[in-house]
């Protein structure tokens, strides 16, 4: 079942508009958020157990916490730059509840004491950034942001940057750099943002649910919060399911929610006629499912985690078996080689390795020793690079090929793809 | 001082070590491209893989800073695969072009797939093709296809000369270094990218294709373009000098050169030298033996103090030779000859303060340090104006000039020879062939030097460092140093140490096992 | 000779005090050259725009080569980007961009000859849960078919 804590108002156009989201409850925790100790606020982001919702899972009160005691400026950047394939949540977000975003960051830059904060926003989403500079301005005249917020002797401001298209300005120093006006390339780690980030000045990078959220474990309490959710992965989450599913859409459930509900009850499970033949849990970078195994999955961190792949940003991407595993493959791979910053070799290098390799394949020129060399080549890519691009373009080819070797070596064999009625056949 | 165990082998470092330097403090070998450390991490190659004890991911050691007890390693299996791979990854898309290629004998690629890679290619796709033959201006040549984007020459040109020309466009395999639209990288420090390009990707205009780099020797030196002094490597063989790149030396010049002291070895070779002694003027001029030419010289400079009251000689200088050459010339004035007339020819007086913050000075000469702190402590204060007046006015019987190694940075040479020539005999002693004194009006004796190639002296460079010049070998048998010609002049030798070409070896023997750019 | 209009120069200067560096001005203000250009950002824009911001050109060049909003060719008036990645590869992305081109009778990714389109294949869009879908200029069109999408760009001003 569905469970709509973020989502709740989702639904009412009015939500978009300041008035609509006041009169629906709205800037009230941040009311009472600027009347807390800062450090309390980051407490019960800790005890609420959030993790972050952009991919990476990690407890973002922890991360707050790795910020320096002092040392000023210190920026708060909300990742917006939505690029993970399958990934369409934060657009959701940004469309129908702008304000939801700027009252968590608002609260949450009082809790980690920034005087700036950045929404960076992918470039394509022009209507996004567009609804988000008129909030920002609402929230301005009205007062919740800018100089001593309601009273508060807090002061904030907040602006909007655009993207220009570059999936790698995702990754949040990527991200950085690409704020800063540079190639949005990666920075070296350590050190690390909350220490040294935008303008090597101490930096937060959270996703837009994860700011979001905040509020609302500050309106609920962090113990409220956690009874949604399982012990390790506490809360609900967004999914965007995508693919062959009668009702691809957004839908917030809880984590630890089992995938076969998502898809059959949520989603309205498959076209008639087919069967599931696979699913990418988290966005086109996790480890594929074979549809046995999805059908065991919880969507949570552990449970996916245990099976081998990942949570990711929450994108669902249902496979059915009209669909050419090698196809698909070569797809993705396409993605990552299109992607690569190109600043770290084996990831520069790697990508275009496996999209050529895939290609071959599919063009009917694979020998059968590509099969193997396929998650040859990706393994020496994973955890050699600066940023995790070339693990997530490793990983997605290790286990396409591991788990649908048979098309592969088909497609090899044969010179065409082993799914009747494919383009490819 | 930490203490660290590398590859078993326990060392101590200074504090804020980099591990990749510890790495070759303890004489371990470690592989590399992008890491400089002259130039800020970049952290990109990630060749320097390295597995520390307690950290379940290998780090890259250029970006670890070493600390107390810190155990790493680089020869373990997992370390090994990775750096072969990671070697691969640079090849896949590399042309291996190295017969036609202007690096191959100190390529970094090379050189670590031997020590490293030794892998058996295998991919069977096209490789990404990129563009060749790029010209980057005066001096540099690109080649895209070749390069690994280390982006070393990148960094240099945005962290050290600060002048920005250079940029890696586009993004993924499709990366290239470039300058906006070809624009020319026309900076006086172009050529150090070409220095530290780590593969043939950036190569010299000046240099590329003129010889095989294991066919040079090589030796250290001190560069004597200008007043700096940078710590230089001359590579040279039997038909003479081909190329100069810095060496590293903290305390003058870091690991960089400027461009026009590149062309310091151009004066050095023989086809710009003066090759023997010679003895005449304009239009008729006879090939000297040296000491006959010296032991001449010197009786008629002798002569004209001798036959007279008071001075008729005068002694011109320049800051282009050594402390030794130029203290033996100014005592032979002041205690031979008991002249003062000693006088300082500045070549650019303009020029002469001017510094661009960065290594080249506008005093192009090597010692003009020493030649001021020389003359200062022996009183001489004799100034030019002084020297014009005695010559114009025909005082002058004979006139010692120790003129210029580079008579390239004396664009005031043709003027001064005219002034020169109202001297009634000339003594000009120099290591360069120069048209203009073959013009002279005057009887002249024409001395050829030895350069700085060809000799041992101090040179006092600008921030009064003297630094020791070795004779690396001799390409001018005739040539004397200035004190071995005083000697002769002032009759306490009768004959100078006749030299020998010294770079008839035989071009086998040339062969260097290795030469990185690394 | 590429310059910007008295408003776009307005804009420039105000971007490069809006940001903590003037360097940060360099995307937006590239996004309002490229809008002024014609759809693409020429060497000559490029060069014009370092100038007027007093930056390095390779700064610029840079920015205009990594990200792919840059059109470093010219564009025709409509830049139909349809989504090729997975969930509209799944749904039939390729195929819409395929007969996209034949029916505006445009090659993929050059200007058609009356100048109205570009057709260019592009990733994610972040429009997966309502593939197959394109982008026109700024504005998304989405659960499309390719006959819904012909339409749609035959019917546009």
């Amino acid at each position: 079942m569905e469970t709509k804590l973020l989502s709740q108002h989702y639904d009412k156009p009015e939500y978009v508009s300041l008035k609509g989201y006041l009169n629906l409850g709205g800037y009230e925790v941040l009311k009472r958020a600027l009347k807390m100790e800062p450090k309390a606020i980051i407490d019960e982001v800790k005890a609420s157990g959030l993790r972050g919702r952009g991919g990476a899972g990690f407890p973002t009160g922890t991360k707050w916490t790795f910020l320096p005691e002092n040392g000023e400026p210190r920026y708060l950047l909300c990742n917006a730059d939505e690029g993970e394939p399958g990934t369409f949540k934060d657009r959701i977000m940004l469309e129908r509840a702008p304000h939801q975003l700027i009252e968590g960051m608002i609260i949450s830059a009082f809790a980690v004491k920034s005087a700036k904060s950045y929404i960076y926003v992918r470039g394509e989403y022009q209507m996004c950034i567009r609804k988000l500079e008129k909030a920002i301005r609402e929230a301005y005249d009205a007062g919740f942001l800018g100089k001593n917020i309601l009273g508060s002797g807090f002061t904030h401001d907040m602006d909007v940057y655009s993207g220009a298209g570059a999936y790698i300005c995702g990754e949040e120093t990527g991200m950085i750099s690409s704020l800063e006006g540079k190639k949005g390339q990666p920075k070296l780690k350590p050190p690390f943002p909350a220490v040294q980030g935008y303008l090597a000045k101490p930096t937060i990078v959270n996703n837009v649910e994860t700011l979001a959220a905040v509020s609302l474990i500050l309106r609920d309490g962090a113990a409220a919060y956690r009874k949604f959710g399982t012990e390790k992965s506490p809360g609900t989450k967004l999914f965007s399911v995508s693919g062959n599913v009668k009702k691809p859409g957004v839908y917030e459930v809880p984590l630890g929610y089992p995938l076969a509900d998502l898809i059959q009850v949520e989603c309205g499970g498959l076209d008639p006629g087919r069967r599931l033949k696979a699913v990418i849990p988290g966005g086109s970078s996790a480890p594929v499912l074979t549809a046995e195994e999805a059908m065991k999955a919880t969507m949570d961190y552990e449970c996916l985690q245990g099976m081998g792949t990942m949570l990711g940003s929450g994108a669902v991407i249902v496979i059915d078996d009209s669909n050419c595993m090698v196809d698909l493959l070569k797809v993705i791979m396409h993605f990552y080689h299109h992607e690569s910053c190109g600043q770290c070799t084996p990831c520069r290098e790697g990508t275009g390795w496996l999209h050529k390799i895939v290609h071959s394949i599919v063009s009917g020129e694979g020998r059968l020793q590509d099969v193997d060399l396929i998650p040859r080549v990706s393994r020496q890519m994973m955890g050699r690079t600066i940023c995790a691009l070339s693990d997530a373009a490793a990983m997605p080819a290790i286990s396409f090929v591991e788990k649908f070797r048979d098309e592969f070596e088909f497609f090899v064999r044969e010179g065409r793809s082993k799914v009747k009625g494919h383009l490819h056949a | 001082m930490p203490k660290v165990k590398l590859n078993g082998k326990e060392i101590e470092v200074k504090p804020g070590t980099m591990l990749i330097d510890a790495f070759k403090q303890a004489g371990e070998d470690i592989a590399h491209y992008c890491y400089h450390p002259g130039l800020p991490t970049a952290g990109v190659c990630r060749l320097c893989m390295v597995e520390i004890e307690g950290n379940p991911r290998m780090q890259i050691a250029c970006n670890t800073v070493v600390t107390e007890g810190m155990s790493a390693r680089n020869n373990s299996d997992k370390v090994k695969e990775a750096v072969r791979w990671g070697l691969n990854f640079h090849l896949i898309n590399h042309p291996l072009d190295c017969p036609i290629c202007d690096q191959a004998g100190e390529c970094g690629l090379q050189d670590q797939y031997m020590k490293f890679g030794k892998y058996t290619p295998e991919m069977s796709e096209q490789k990404v093709k990129k563009r060749k033959v790029v010209s980057l201006g005066e001096r540099v040549v690109l080649d895209s296809e070749r390069c690994i984007l280390c982006s070393r020459c990148v960094r240099f040109t945005s962290e050290i000369t600060k002048t920005n020309e250079l940029g890696i466009f586009n993004r993924g395999d499709h990366a290239e270094i470039g300058t906006f639209e070809d624009k020319p990288l026309n900076n006086n420090y172009s050529m150090n990218t070409v220095d530290i390009c780590p593969v043939g990707a950036l190569t010299s205009k000046d240099f590329r294709f003129r010889q095989r780099v294991w066919y040079l020797k090589d030796a250290s030196s001190i560069c004597t373009g200008c007043s700096t002094g940078c710590k230089i490597r001359v590579y040279y063989n039997e038909e003479g000098l081909f190329r100069i790149k810095p060496e590293h030396n903290p305390e003058v010049n870091g690991y960089w050169m400027c461009d026009k002291g590149r062309d310091i070895y151009k004066h050095v070779n023989p086809e710009a030298r003066l090759q023997e002694a010679r003895w005449g003027q304009v239009g008729n001029w006879q090939v000297k033996d040296i000491a006959e030419a010296l032991r001449e010289a010197g009786e008629a400079i002798r002569a004209s103090v001798r036959d007279s009251h008071h001075s008729k000689v005068a002694l011109v200088l320049t800051g282009q030779q050594t402390l030794e050459e130029l203290t033996a010339a100014v005592k032979f004035f002041l205690s031979d000859l008991n002249s003062r007339d000693i006088y300082h020819w500045i070549n650019n007086p303009e020029e002469m303060e001017k510094f661009d913050g960065l290594l080249f000075r506008g005093d192009r000469n090597p010692n003009t340090k020493g030649l001021l702190s020389l003359l200062a402590s022996e009183k001489v204060s004799a100034t030019w104006a002084q020297l014009e007046g005695k010559l114009n006015s025909h005082e002058i019987e004979t006139l010692m000039v120790v003129g210029p190694e580079d008579p390239g940075v004396f664009p005031d040479l043709a003027a001064k020879l005219k002034l020169f020539a109202k001297a009634k005999r000339l003594v000009w002693l120099s290591s360069a062939r120069v048209a203009a004194v073959d013009q002279v009006t005057t009887a002249t004796w024409q001395i050829p030097l030895k350069s700085f190639f060809e000799k041992d002296g101090t040179l006092v460079n600008a921030q009064g460092r003297k630094q020791t010049l070795r004779k690396i070998a001799t390409l001018i048998p005739a040539a004397v140093s200035v004190d071995q010609a005083v000697a002769v002049m002032s009759g306490r030798e009768k004959a100078v140490p006749m030299g020998k070409f010294e770079l008839n070896w035989k071009k086998t023997n040339f062969f260097v096992g290795e030469r990185g750019s690394l | 000779m590429f310059e910007l209009s008295r408003e776009g120069i307005e804009f420039v200067k105000k971007e490069m005090t809006r940001y903590e560096t003037k360097r940060s001005a360099v995307i937006p203000c590239l996004f309002r050259v490229q809008k002024e250009n014609g759809g693409w950002v020429s060497p000559e824009s490029i060069a014009y725009l370092a100038q007027l911001m007093d930056v390095p050109e390779r700064w610029v060049q840079e920015v205009a080569t990594f990200y792919t909003m840059f059109n470093k060719q010219p564009v025709g008036k409509y830049h139909v980007q349809v989504c090729c990645n997975i969930s509209c590869a799944m749904a039939g992305g390729r195929e819409m961009t395929d007969k996209i081109c034949q029916s505006l009778g445009v090659e993929e990714g050059a200007v058609s000859k009356d100048r109205r389109y570009t057709v260019s294949r592009v990733e994610c869009l972040g429009s997966c849960g309502t593939a197959p879908m394109m982008q026109v200029n700024d504005d998304y069109y989405e659960n499309l078919s390719a006959d819904k999408a012909v339409k749609i760009l035959r019917e546009l001003e």
